[in-house]
């Protein structure tokens, strides 16, 4: 299909078999099966890349329909994202959307996250849940998510409401542009900083994330940001 | 020469051996075997002739030569960690890219994989 004819219908309904999926999962046998079959019933391509899991992540979601990449040893969840990414744009993909696997985004969203980018507003859509609705959000998790923020804004400029969602949505070019090289939870920090450099068009987008006990057990401890913050310092530092 | 020197320098005799024979047969860079070999030699000369510490330390203004021996390894170690955390960095990376390079080229050698299933009467 033809991205310009696409833009010009501006539909993102019209767009589903250039869209690609990709779940990063690590150990996430118990959701992933779930939410491959709710992205399927509307996304036809879904990649999900199995990071090293010791559990049956790669047979359920393969058995939920989902094209499955694994990783043969756990490498972190961004390097997972980028081995999607690179696979769906091998695969032709014109638009590549991320989608956390604990269940915790909401499948519909990601049509609005793609109506900007296919109507040419812009190239790359971030998923905020404080411009929409954050579920059941620990107070705990709020803060440390807002220092997040703060973080990313005093280190790449980006002015962002929610720097750590993992619901995305890139334009192929977009896409083509980005590389994430820090493998671990600290991608997002790397991503934004990416974004905001390339020159491409960003913009966020009300989503709803639905805190669970599943995916509070499954998320970042204060200690656990504080080294992820230092990764990422040291990848700039570094690179 | 007492019991101490003799092992220190048996050690670095070792060291300097397998250092040299590193630089030589290409197991290591140039300048890696260079800074081994000179580190190896430095250390044995500060063993043999533990007053030329005392000279160097006094020249530098620093009141012990046992001081600038401790200051000197605090400095090298500092180094040694800092190189082993880059080369560490970069295998790591070299490691997601081989991982990430396997597991599209077995995704693309799977047929199953080619074409996603359509997706179940239910939607």
């Amino acid at each position: 299909m033809n991205n310009s004819a696409m833009t010009q219908s501006g539909d993102p309904d019209q767009i589903r078999d250039t869209v690609f999926v990709v779940v990063p999962a690590y150990n996430e046998a118990a959701c992933v099966g779930r939410v491959v079959e709710q992205l399927r019933r509307v996304y036809p391509n879904v990649i999900v890349v199995d990071d090293g899991s010791s559990d049956e992540t790669a047979a359920i979601a393969r058995g939920a329909g989902a094209c499955v990449l694994r990783h043969a040893v756990n490498r972190g969840q961004g390097a997972a994202i980028q081995t999607g990414i690179e696979y769906a744009l091998q695969r032709g993909a014109e638009y590549v959307v991320t989608f956390d696997a604990d269940g915790q985004h909401d499948v519909a969203d990601i049509r609005r996250l793609l109506e900007p980018i296919v109507r040419g507003r812009c190239d790359i859509a971030l998923g905020s849940r404080f411009l929409g609705e954050a579920l059941d959000l620990p107070a705990s998790r709020r803060i440390l998510l807002q220092l997040g923020v703060l973080f990313t804004r005093l280190t790449s400029g980006a002015k962002l409401t929610d720097t750590h969602n993992g619901l995305r949505a890139f334009r192929r070019r977009a896409a083509q542009k980005i590389e994430i090289t820090l493998d671990g939870m600290a991608h997002a920090s790397e991503l934004i900083d990416q974004i905001a450099r390339s020159g491409l068009a960003y913009m966020e987008v009300p989503v709803t994330i639905r805190y669970t006990e599943y995916s509070r057990a499954k998320g970042q401890s204060s200690r656990g940001a504080v080294k992820i913050a230092l990764h990422y310092l040291l990848g700039r530092v570094l690179r | 020469m007492n019991g101490l020197q003799v092992l220190i320098l048996a050690v670095l005799g070792i060291l300097f051996v397998a250092s040299l024979t590193a630089l030589l047969r290409g197991w290591s860079s140039r300048k890696e075997g260079f800074v081994w070999c000179a580190l190896c030699v430095l250390a044995a000369a500060a063993t043999l002739w533990p007053q030329l510490t005392v000279k160097a330390a006094h020249a530098l203004g620093i009141g012990r030569g046992a001081d600038l021996v401790f200051y000197c390894a605090v400095v090298v170690m500092m180094i040694g960690f800092w190189m082993t955390y880059i080369r560490l960095r970069h295998l790591r990376r070299d490691m997601t890219r081989l991982v990430r390079h396997l597991a599209i080229l077995e995704a693309q050698s799977s047929p199953e994989q080619g074409a996603a299933r359509p997706p179940s009467s239910s939607s």
